[in-house]
């Protein structure tokens, strides 16, 4: 299995420099108005929904009606490779009598660009975050959700039930959760150590070319950001991100960073000591040990104060089959479902009743990973990333292109 | 006999005087559709704009209203900036991976061309068959090759080198440009040297020329052609490469013009830049096309001559 869900930028950057959007965009009217007073950040015609400033999205059609039938024949999913347990499928096939057919895609922008001119006719998308949601709205490519089609919506972490991308869930059901943090080898590196050092230890020249970040300008700028002390993901202040770009150079300088979206390969099979990646990374790393190399020696560094994003399931507007696309939905929020669909894909299911206890004790994470699981609670004091303006997003790129030219 | 072929000729040109002409018509269509078009609508990237919702590229395609600021830019950055470095170790990368190329590639054309005898077809054969596997695939049994645990690695051991060749090492990035692209420069290189005439080759030795002067003042001059064109061949791609680099090293130490390439058109909200640095690339590599073009015209006046 691969990785490929996380692609550099496809998932959580690139879009995520895109907006909840009204002004600009031709429901613009129409979502003012359902936006119903609630307050949203505009930017440059953007609206943008915040933690603090949560956005209720316009629907220009209805959902579908309650008690329809299942459709027959070929449900079409859009997905990340390798993104779906192709057993969890299957029983899906069987139990609602259907063919599922999957579409992938490799950046979410690709995958807009592809739905918007038609390429792509699926039924079921998954794997969108907030960001790639603004433009499928603006683009005016999903339909709303009848959740009589979906009771498991209840398992669902309680926070992220009418997330602030999407108030009332009108559009999305969470999917995956993950954190930024620091992956590492336990049989190398003392856990203690980022304790005392947190993130300066990815400034540690003794890690030179067995240290890796992760390729996503947002997420390791951020970075460098929190472990200067500024905890503002979305910052726009030019100094601020100035000095990010500084302390990455003067940490490519140190250590020779790999710049990859690789952790969970790198760390399972020793070429790295340490990686500033993705939480999920670490479960799927667990598929990657070489025989008889015990899972201990993976861990995981999660930061007292970091970016904690989810990603979604959501149905196209014009889907043959939204019943089944529904179904689907329902299907992987069931609780033993959603636990099969994790033992392939790695990631952490968004549910409330996927606890810490029910991994450890079922034995599919070890407890050294232990650290690297996205409590309810964590979740909450996470960090958002939210869509950055054009003029501050060429200063984060400025930076980033500074750190990766070398 | 010359008077009636000329006039044969004449009588041909007279009644069909659009064939001849005709036979360009499949090769400028080509042109146009595969060249010309697609390189205006990178320039029309390039000058163009951002969507400001959807972040895309918005080309414009009146040459008229280009906007040239970005292209300041990226032209700044590439002699002054940021992207100078990566614009200088590409160039560095590909000349040492070039004369590694020549260095290596070059006699084995020559004892294919002039050695092999009847083992020349199994010779040929046996260099070609293992580049049939896709490059990637290659690309990635090496970095499991030379992965700190890999074969290769514990290999070199033996030898008392104990090199970590993944940790983003140039000579990585270096070796495996070679690796990929040599195949391309044998089989031109090849063809070249198999075309020659080797009997001017034994007159020099007739004539008192020794084996390396024969070499230098004989076969290197007439080959030229052939290496300008098997050396312009395989540069040509190794200035865009971004993948060896990908899969090799992912160190920004390493980093390629072709990484930057890729990263502004596929993983930024920038991709107008990418297509500049693609428009910086292509006037660069002019160069080299404009090298290969006078120096196969001066062989066309030598044998007109």
């Amino acid at each position: 299995m691969t990785n490929q869900p996380f692609r550099p930028m496809g998932r959580r950057d690139f879009l995520r420099n895109l907006a909840i959007t009204s002004g600009a965009i031709t429901i613009g009217g129409s979502l003012i108005a359902a936006c119903g007073g609630q307050s949203t950040t505009t930017v440059d015609g953007l609206a943008i929904g915040t933690p603090d400033n949560p956005i209720k999205l316009p629907t220009s059609i209805e959902p579908i009606k309650d008690g329809l039938a299942n459709e027959t024949g070929t449900l079409e999913i859009l997905n990340w490779a390798d993104y779906q347990n192709p057993e969890s499928i299957a029983i899906f096939e069987k139990q609602f009598g259907c063919k599922v057919a999957t579409s992938i895609y490799d950046t979410e922008e690709a995958a807009i660009a592809k739905l918007r001119n038609g390429t792509f006719k699926p039924d079921l998308i998954l794997g969108m975050t907030d960001t790639g949601l603004a433009k499928l709205i603006a683009a005016d490519l999903l339909q709303p959700l009848n959740k009589s089609y979906i009771p498991n919506f209840k398992n669902v972490i309680t926070g992220l039930q009418s997330p602030y991308y999407d108030l009332d869930s009108q559009y999305t059901v969470p999917y995956f959760v993950y954190a930024n943090g620091i992956g590492y080898r336990t049989d190398r590196i003392d856990k203690n150590a980022f304790a005392k050092n947190g993130y300066d230890t990815l400034w540690d020249a003794q890690f030179s070319g067995k240290l890796g970040v992760l390729d996503s300008y947002r997420d390791t700028l951020a970075m460098a950001m929190f472990r200067a002390g500024n905890f503002d993901a979305n910052t726009t202040d030019a100094a601020i991100i100035k000095k990010a770009g500084d302390d990455l150079v003067a940490m490519r300088e140190a250590t020779n960073p790999k710049v990859d979206i690789l952790a969970y390969q790198e760390l399972s099979s020793g070429n790295r000591d340490i990686n500033f990646t993705w939480s999920g990374d670490l479960f799927t790393a667990l598929q990657y040990l070489p025989e008889g190399v015990s899972p201990e020696v993976l861990g995981f560094w999660y930061p007292e104060k970091t970016v904690a994003k989810n990603d979604f399931m959501c149905i196209a507007k014009g889907a043959k089959a939204p019943v089944l696309a529904h179904q689907l939905i329902n299907f992987l929020t069931d609780t033993d479902n959603a636990l099969l669909n994790r033992e392939y894909v790695g990631y952490q299911p968004a549910l409330e009743s996927i606890t810490v206890d029910l991994l450890i004790s079922t034995g599919t994470i070890p407890e050294s990973l232990i650290d690297a699981l996205v409590t309810p609670e964590k979740y909450d004091a996470g960090l958002a990333q939210v869509s950055l303006e054009p003029t501050t997003d060429a200063l984060w790129l400025e930076q980033w292109t500074r750190f990766t030219a070398g | 006999m010359d008077t009636l072929h000329r006039g044969l000729k004449q009588a041909n040109l007279k009644r069909s005087p659009g064939l001849w002409a005709g036979f360009a018509i499949p090769g400028t269509v080509w042109l146009i559709a595969l060249f010309v078009i697609p390189f205006y609508a990178v320039a029309c990237i390039a000058f163009g704009t951002i969507d400001p919702i959807f972040r895309d590229a918005v080309p414009q395609w009146n040459p008229l209203a280009w906007n040239f600021a970005q292209a300041q830019e990226i032209f700044t950055s590439l002699i002054t900036g940021p992207l100078r470095g990566v614009a200088v170790r590409t160039v560095i990368y590909v000349v040492c991976a070039l004369s590694l190329c020549f260095l290596f590639g070059f006699p084995i054309a020559y004892f294919l061309a002039r050695h092999a005898g009847k083992r020349k077809l199994l010779l040929l054969v046996l260099i070609i068959v293992p580049f049939w596997v896709n490059y990637l695939m290659r690309m990635l049994a090496w970095v499991n090759l030379l992965s700190v645990d890999g074969l290769f690695t514990r290999f070199m051991r033996n030898f008392g080198v104990n090199y970590n060749w993944l940790d983003g090492s140039p000579i990585t990035v270096i070796l495996g440009l070679v690796y990929g692209y040599i195949p391309f420069l044998i089989l031109p290189l090849y063809a070249t040297l198999e075309r020659l005439d080797w009997r001017l080759v034994d007159a020099a030795r007739d004539l008192g020329a020794n084996s390396r002067q024969a070499f230098r003042m004989v076969t290197l001059p007439l080959s030229k052609a052939g290496m300008v064109a098997a050396g312009i061949l395989i540069a040509l791609p190794m200035f865009g490469d971004y993948y060896t680099n990908d899969l090799l090293s992912r160190s920004p130490s390493t980093e390629m013009i072709g990484n930057q390439i890729d990263f502004f058109l596929n993983a930024s909200t920038e991709p107008q830049k990418g297509a500049l640095l693609v428009l910086a690339l292509s006037m660069f590599l002019l160069l080299f096309m404009s090298f290969y073009l006078r120096s196969t015209r001066q062989q066309s006046r030598q044998v007109t001559r």
